[in-house]
């Protein structure tokens, strides 16, 4: 498969706007767990979504270090568990803050568009 | 808000760390592509295609390390630091259009900073005290439409108690310098006499001491004697920086003054163009300026500087109303003279005040205008500059039109190119103000001395401060528009299908851009004009000046000023002293002729009596001046009829005068007036026993006066200082040692003589005028080359972008003659129009010219005939290079270039 620059490997991506506010999303909501390197959130990402989503790490990192202009994650260097350095990614206050807006933002546009789709004749 | 400021902070913190930044990233890059390999490794992938699998699933590394830097990139800062870059390298690529610029910038914005630190040092800068837009200066409004700036002491003493208004009312005096006794003799020493109130209005602290206060302007000084605070210069001089100055004694004048204090270096008083050295209190004056008294001339010498501090709360319009009803209560207590009263109550006369935060100099009122007119003729000049660089970046860019349009329909924004254009403008503009910037108080002040002589006290600080510094910059920012703005709009405004349509060498097809680049050169053209015309005019001037009839001869007649003030010889000794000093001084090498004047003509001191006669109707003012026997051989006045002045011609001889002809004339009308008597103002009858020829006593730029001439032993003064006039023949140095041991052996006392030559008295009285023709030459001479210049590389670019076009008319059949004319008719017109509108334009200005010119009309037809001429020579020249190279091309290499 080629490096295909858009964010994730989805079978249809509609606006990359959406898809790029859908990624940040779900990298907030992978970091609540617990705070990860780069490697670790593209990983767990798939594993949740079972597959659906593969995150490339061409727009991984760029949406890492725009939130961490935002000032939405902080990073440090750590040791992994297997000794190796790497850039741990942290949620901040402000962080914890826009992914609650941002679930509850996604939520009602879902809860939304379901209601269109589901709209009979 | 808050997070653009955090990501603001995080991108200049990137600026700073950007190299450990770029590793941290490619670390991070890294790691994930290792742990990506293991994960591929533990799922089953060969060794051999690990990498090769590894990448497919990552991407291009490279890519994503670029995409991350950019985020934490200033893109405009960026873009900038790229164009500057390539904006200098286009710029190193042509150094001589390089040198041209940068040149002719560094001349323009160079001379600009200079005369601006001129007029910022002469008008502009506040005095370098607290709250200095609280002072005011103080004048006399008698009903003329010039308002008194002179003060009487009476009237001071009256004022400097008014504190309703004003916190602190002062006065000043410089006058003549301080006779300061040192190691040999009394020396002479820049002063100011100052009131009691001066110090605390200008709220300075003294770097020593302390400063003089009300208590030390009483007469005899304070109880414990007179005071004197000197300059921090003076103190390093006289004193070599001693701390325990203060306490020691100075003989000024003969009289023990106690310094009581030293004044730090930046404090000059108020008037901005003096330093004096000594300050001391306005009540030492009679003892200071014997054997003259301005104290005791009371309310008929008018001498004093008066300047206030108004309160805070008090605006200077609330003081001028305040002054009025102020102003006749102060009159009427200090002034018993009843005329003099009832005349103020006619002539409605009050105090007013003006703004005085910047101080008050006469220098202002000569200077102001001459400075702004060669303000007028910087600006023409770096206008001219940036036209002419408008022109030749016009013509440069022009090449590259087809390159800019390929890029603007490659999807680059007007905008972008525009501010690419501008950057090489703005680079070229930056260093020219750099370079002019650093030549600039070199030019001020040789400008300062040059127009300062004469003045011997006289100083103008022209040191580059903020406001320098800021004009400087929008000048240089104005420039960079001026020069790039057009050319870039105009690069950028075609399209590409036009340039890909016609080829290359095309021409513009557009009638406005082929038009613009011509009305560029031809307003160059005209500028230059009007600035070689103006040139012409004040040097014709200057050369008129100096050849006007002056009515004596000034090649080789030398002053020689003896201070007699403060020695204690008078009256008839005093006379055998002016006598065996001028014996002295005719038995020295080179000497032809000796005899002394009371007022040096041409030196910016004169004096007026009033005389009249029966046939005169009423009293005459006639320029006045007391001379020796042998004056007016020595200066080469003729003597047409009557006898010259003896030793001998005493009062008890009877009063004795010599008339020149204007005054002969005036008195006499129709008379001859050997033998006659005349009146003078104190009614003492005088007989007329010469007449003689007009000389020019006041200005060269004014005819020749009506004068008088009485003799040096009738004079009513005791002790007067003298100069003595020598003609001499050969070289000025011997005499000037010789003068002063003869001075040193019969008045050991007195300071030493001060030498100043005629001709060089001639060159200050006139330095004003002589400066602007001085600058405006070279000017002219800088606006020539430039002209030249830019004809010359526009029609050279031109003529080179039609090197086919040529090769094919050669090919056909058009001679080289043909070719010649072809390319020089181009810029014939553009010469020609600029000529003519230039013509208009110096005429219509010729208005504001006429001032500076002396027997010299702004429409002189040779003046503007010469400058048409040369300006049209020097365009044809310019035109006339190219225009050759154009006729040596060779059509075959022409053509095959295709």
């Amino acid at each position: 498969m080629p490096a295909k620059p858009d964010a994730l490997s989805q079978n249809d991506s509609n606006s990359s706007e959406l898809v790029q506010g859908t990624l940040e999303m779900l990298i907030l909501k992978t970091l609540a767990l617990e705070p990860m390197h780069g490697y670790g959130v593209a990983l767990r990402i798939e594993q949740i979504s079972h597959g659906v989503f593969r995150v490339n790490p061409g727009s991984l990192l760029p949406a890492l270090s725009r939130m961490e202009r935002a000032g939405s994650v902080k990073s440090e260097w750590h040791a992994t568990e297997n000794n190796r350095r790497a850039k741990y990614y942290q949620l901040t206050a402000k962080g914890h803050k826009s992914l609650a807006r941002e679930t509850e933002q996604w939520q009602r546009q879902t809860a939304a568009i379901a209601r269109i789709l589901e709209a009979q004749l | 808000m808050d997070s653009g400021l955090h990501a603001f902070s995080l991108r200049i913190k990137m600026l700073f760390h950007k190299r450990r930044m770029d590793r941290e990233m490619a670390e991070e890059l890294e790691f994930h592509q290792t742990m990506l390999r293991e994960k591929l490794a533990g799922q089953g992938v060969p060794k051999s295609e690990l990498n090769k699998a590894a990448r497919q699933t990552f991407g291009d590394a490279g890519r994503w390390h670029e995409r991350l830097r950019e985020l934490w990139q200033f893109r405009g800062l960026e873009n900038l630091l790229r164009d500057i870059s390539f904006s200098a390298r286009l710029l190193r690529k042509s150094p001589g259009f390089t040198t041209v610029a940068l040149l002719t910038l560094a001349i323009g914005i160079g001379a600009n900073t200079a005369i601006f630190s001129l007029i910022n040092g002469l008008l502009l800068r506040p005095l370098p005290v607290p709250h200095a837009e609280q002072l005011v200066v103080l004048q006399i409004q008698e009903g003329d439409p010039e308002p008194g700036y002179n003060f009487s002491s009476p009237l001071f003493r009256g004022l400097e108690r008014q504190h309703t208004i004003f916190s602190n009312v002062f006065a000043y005096f410089e006058g003549a310098p301080l006779q300061v006794r040192g190691r040999t003799g009394n020396q002479e020493v820049h002063g100011a006499m100052v009131s009691g109130q001066f110090f605390q209005a200008l709220q300075t602290p003294p770097l020593l001491g302390r400063y003089l206060t009300p208590a030390d302007d009483q007469t005899g000084g304070n109880p414990e004697g007179l005071a004197a605070v000197i300059s921090e210069s003076f103190w390093q001089r006289w004193f070599n920086r001693n701390p325990d100055v203060v306490g020691r004694k100075l003989i000024i004048a003969n009289v023990p003054f106690t310094v009581v204090g030293v004044m730090p270096k930046r404090f000059f008083g108020v008037d901005p163009t003096q330093r004096p050295e000594i300050y001391v209190p306005l009540s030492t004056e009679p003892i200071l300026d014997a054997p003259f008294n301005m104290t005791g001339g009371g309310i008929h010498a008018n001498w004093l500087k008066v300047m206030a501090r108004l309160k805070p709360e008090v605006s200077l319009q609330q003081a001028n109303a305040a002054l009025i009803p102020l102003s006749m209560p102060v009159v009427r207590e200090q002034v018993s003279d009843a005329d003099w009263i009832a005349n103020a109550e006619q002539t409605h006369f009050h105090f007013a005040a003006v703004s005085g935060a910047t101080g008050f100099t006469y220098l202002r009122a000569l200077f102001r205008k001459p400075l702004v007119a060669m303000f007028a003729m910087c600006g023409g000049i770096l206008l001219l500059a940036c036209l002419n660089l408008a022109s030749l970046l016009m013509a440069r860019s022009a090449a590259r039109e087809r390159e800019l349009a390929t890029r603007l329909a490659l999807g680059a924004t007007r905008r972008r190119l525009i501010q690419q254009l501008l950057v090489e403008s703005l680079l070229l503009a930056f260093v020219g103000t750099t370079a002019g910037l650093a030549v600039s108080p070199l030019v001020s002040q040789s400008l300062t001395t040059m127009m300062l002589r004469g003045y011997f006290t006289g100083y103008i600080d022209t040191s580059i401060d903020m406001r320098v510094f800021l004009f400087a910059a929008a000048t240089s920012l104005l420039a960079t528009l001026l020069i790039g703005l057009v050319p870039a709009l105009q690069a950028t405004a075609g399209n590409l299908y036009d340039h890909v349509k016609n080829d290359r060498h095309s021409r513009p097809t557009n009638v406005r851009q082929r038009m613009i680049p011509r009305i560029l050169m031809a307003s160059e053209v005209a500028l230059a004009m009007v600035l070689v015309a103006g040139a012409g005019l004040l040097a014709t001037s200057l050369v008129r000046l100096y050849r006007t009839g002056l009515g004596f001869d000034p090649k080789g007649l030398i002053n020689i000023s003896f201070n007699m003030d403060k020695q204690p010889v008078e009256g008839a000794a005093l006379m055998q002293l002016y006598k065996a000093l001028a014996n002295g001084l005719r038995h020295l090498p080179g000497v032809r002729s000796v005899s002394w004047e009371q007022v040096q003509p041409l030196a910016g001191m004169t004096e007026t009596r009033d005389y009249q006669t029966s046939f005169s109707k009423g009293d005459r003012e006639v320029y006045f001046n007391t001379v020796a026997p042998e004056y007016f051989e020595t200066m080469c006045i003729p003597l047409l009829a009557g006898r010259d002045f003896r030793w001998t011609d005493t009062k008890a001889q009877g009063k004795k005068i010599i008339l020149n002809r204007a005054a002969a004339k005036l008195l006499f009308p129709g008379q001859n007036a050997i033998g006659q008597h005349l009146l003078a103002g104190d009614k003492v009858s005088y007989e007329v026993i010469a007449v003689v020829g007009d000389a020019h006593y006041s200005s060269i730029q004014r005819a020749a006066p009506a004068g008088a001439y009485v003799p040096i032993p009738q004079s009513e003064w005791k002790k007067m200082s003298y100069t003595a006039v020598v003609r001499i023949d050969g070289p000025i140095a011997p005499l000037a040692a010789a003068a002063q041991s003869l001075t040193a052996r019969l008045a050991p006392t007195i300071p030493p003589p001060v030498m100043t030559t005629m001709d060089s008295v001639i060159n200050d009285s006139i330095s004003s005028q002589r400066m602007m023709a001085l600058l405006s030459l070279f000017f002219a001479g800088c606006a020539l080359l430039i002209t030249a210049i830019g004809l010359y590389g526009t029609l050279a670019y031109a003529t080179a972008r039609r090197t086919s076009e040529i090769g094919i008319r050669m090919a056909l059949g058009a001679k080289r003659a043909q070719v010649i004319a072809m390319v020089f008719r181009q810029n014939a017109w553009v010469a020609i129009a600029g000529c003519i509108s230039g013509l208009i334009a110096a005429v219509l200005a010729s208005r504001a010219m006429a001032s500076f010119l002396f027997e010299t009309s702004p429409h002189d037809p040779w003046v503007l005939f010469v400058s048409v001429a040369v300006l049209l020579m020097i365009a044809s020249c310019a035109s006339l290079l190219p225009a050759i190279q154009a006729a040596r091309i060779d059509p075959i290499l022409a053509i095959r270039c295709e």
